[in-house]
């Protein structure tokens, strides 16, 4: 593939951390609903560098775990190591500006604006002049503007989406609009990247080629990847580590061999210990 | 009787075209007033989803403010200024007292605290300023008061108040400015992703006080340039509250969520207002204005129910 962009320009900033270095340690956290046990005592950390998958049947608390590493949810219990810094607690916008972007299971993006406008609203931390100076929008605003929207340029070329940049996304079809959700996340050029089900949906060739993006970014921009994904060829192909969640618990922790191996992940599959898995 | 309906009242605009003009451009004035009113409640509705009934004494109470700075002393541009500071104050202490306590809270109850925000402001604006209508400072301001007077056709004779052709000017700068601010900058775009999705609009690191305040301040400025002209029109008392209410009919027409819809709603029921009490106001015995507005919001929406701009709702299957 031959592609008009420097991964250099693109990589997130730098966050100090040598590859393979723990990046996030979730520890003993737990997240209850009422009466519902989301999460139950599950520690497992993410390191610099790599593709972490986390696998799961429906319900078992993936898209929580992801919604607490990026402050949508605060647990009941245990705490979250990001760039070796504790917190409890913290605002999404927050974790959005230390270096945390994600996608979401129901695709969410700005269905009235254009994929240029989204994917520019993902650079949104990026730019800094405030309130008063975007007001005159003239001078520094505007200068600010148009240097972000090279960077947004070079994105829409990686994903090779140039021929929609004027589109309102929500006239695109699904798979597309997946797609553009990943730029707006790139925009941020984050340290650790959250996909919540980037492939669900989506035909073969489609998930080929959004294999083929995750990879890239990962190596070309050495973006440190957390993916929730239900299709396990994908998932045992891409990925560096897998941690296994079935009903809010943790059953399994390692390299893809490992935790095909592992027994309480197939009995989790295979619907022995519960009837109600079909996915996979 | 039908002749008096439906054919004397165009009998009546064709013989006499300058007062027709008059009529329209009379309606057309207020209707730039409607539509201010309409759009600061679209801008707060589409960011926060928060039906603002507290708009019509933020006109009201920003003027005063301004008005009453100047009775205390206060230089009238500095008075500006300071007013434009208020409704920034305002907008802060809003998002903070009202909007993040109460985010997570059905809708009625936040329409609740803007209702009681309504009267909180009529208090403390009376306790204030004082409850007596009051002048505003047009010419200190740098407006012009004079009129002109043009003639049309053979000796007919039309007379705009300059007053109103500055409205006129300064609604449509300002429109222009809000259109920009929002299609081209950062925050503009952010109060746009705010208006889409909010969780994905902090997952990109928008923070929703922040845009609340910012939504909050465009409204109160849009709010004072209301209280501006339309006080430079009668004089800024508590009463201009209740033409606020003309608003609701403009969003009724216009959609709730659409900026061109708050504009065109607002022209359309200004002059559709003005045209009616004047041609047919007579027939019977006047008194129409109180509830033409709601007639010609009606009316309109039997043809299109989406409303004049309804967003198109583009679903799934
Ligand atoms: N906001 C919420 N309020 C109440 N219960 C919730 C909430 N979010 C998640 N849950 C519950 O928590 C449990 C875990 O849900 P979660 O969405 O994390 O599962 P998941 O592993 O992502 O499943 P799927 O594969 O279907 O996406 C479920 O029982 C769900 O109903
Ligand atoms: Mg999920």
């Amino acid at each position: 593939m031959n592609r008009a962009v420097d991964p250099r320009d693109l990589a997130m900033d730098g966050d100090g951390l040598a590859k393979g270095e723990v990046l996030l340690e979730v520890k003993n956290v737990s997240l209850r609903f009422g009466g519902v046990k989301a999460i139950t005592d599950i520690s497992f950390d993410i390191r610099k560098g790599e593709i972490r998958a986390i696998i799961g049947p429906n319900g078992a608390g993936k898209t929580s775990m992801l919604n607490v590493i990026n402050g949508f949810y605060t647990p009941q219990e245990g705490t979250i190591t990001f760039r070796g810094e504790e917190r409890k607690k913290i605002a999404p916008y927050q974790a959005a500006a230390s270096g945390i972007a994600r996608t979401f299971q129901n695709v969410a993006l700005f269905k009235g604006m254009t994929t240029l406008d989204n994917i520019m609203a993902g650079r949104t931390l990026a730019m800094h002049r405030n309130f008063l100076w975007q007001l005159l929008y003239f001078g520094p605003a505007l200068n600010e503007e148009i240097a972000n929207r090279r960077k947004v340029e070079e994105i829409i070329d990686f994903l090779e989406i140039q021929h929609i940049r004027k589109v309102p996304v929500g006239r695109l079809p699904y798979g597309l609009q997946k797609r553009v959700e990943l730029g707006r996340a790139l925009a941020a050029q984050p340290s650790l990247l959250l996909l919540d089900e980037p492939m669900a949906g989506m035909n073969l060739e489609e998930k080929e080629d959004m294999s083929r993006f995750i990879l890239d970014v990962n190596s070309q921009f050495g973006t440190t990847i957390a993916l929730i994904e239900h299709d396990m060829g994908v998932v045992m192909d891409i990925s560096d580590r897998v941690v296994v969640l079935d009903y809010g618990r943790k059953i399994g922790d390692g390299t893809p061999d490992e935790v095909k191996a592992n027994q309480d992940v197939i009995d989790a599959y295979l619907g022995v210990s519960h009837q109600d898995e079909g996915e996979g | 009787m039908l002749y008096q309906i439906f054919v004397d009242p165009f009998a009546q605009m064709v013989s006499m075209p300058d007062f027709l003009i008059q009529v329209i451009w009379e309606g057309f004035v207020a209707g730039i007033l409607y539509a201010l009113i309409a759009l600061g409640f679209v801008l707060i509705f589409k960011a926060s989803g928060v039906f603002n009934f507290a708009q019509g004494i933020m006109v009201v109470f920003a003027g005063l403010t301004l008005v009453g700075l100047h009775e205390a002393g206060v230089p009238a541009f500095l008075a500006l200024i300071l007013a434009i500071g208020v409704m920034a104050l305002l907008a802060i202490a809003v998002e903070r007292f009202v909007m993040r306590p109460l985010v997570n809270q059905p809708e009625i109850i936040l329409l609740m605290s803007t209702i009681g925000m309504t009267y909180f402001l009529i208090g403390f604006g009376e306790f204030v300023f004082g409850g007596e209508p009051k002048q505003m400072i047009t010419e200190e301001l740098g407006l012009p008061t004079g009129s002109s007077a043009f003639e049309i056709g053979e000796q007919g004779l039309v007379i705009l108040q300059h007053i109103d052709i500055a409205a006129a000017v300064i609604a449509i700068i300002m429109v222009a400015s809000l259109a920009l601010f929002f299609n081209k900058t950062r925050i503009g775009r952010a109060l746009r992703a705010v208006a889409d999705d909010h969780q994905a609009a902090q997952s990109v690191g928008i923070s929703l006080n922040q845009i609340w305040a910012i939504v909050w301040f465009a409204a109160g400025i849009v709010a004072l340039a209301t209280g501006i002209m339309w006080g430079a029109r009668s004089d800024v008392s508590f009463a201009l509250e209740i033409v606020a209410l003309k608003a609701l009919p403009v969003l009724i027409l216009g959609g709730f969520t659409s900026i061109p819809g708050a504009i065109v709603g607002g022209l359309i029921i200004g002059i559709g207002e003005k045209i009616g009490e004047i041609y047919w106001g007579p027939l019977v015995g006047g008194g129409i204005e109180s509830w033409l507005a709601y007639m010609i919001a009606l009316v309109f929406l039997l043809f299109r129910p989406q409303g004049l701009f309804g967003e198109r709702i583009i679903e799934r299957v």
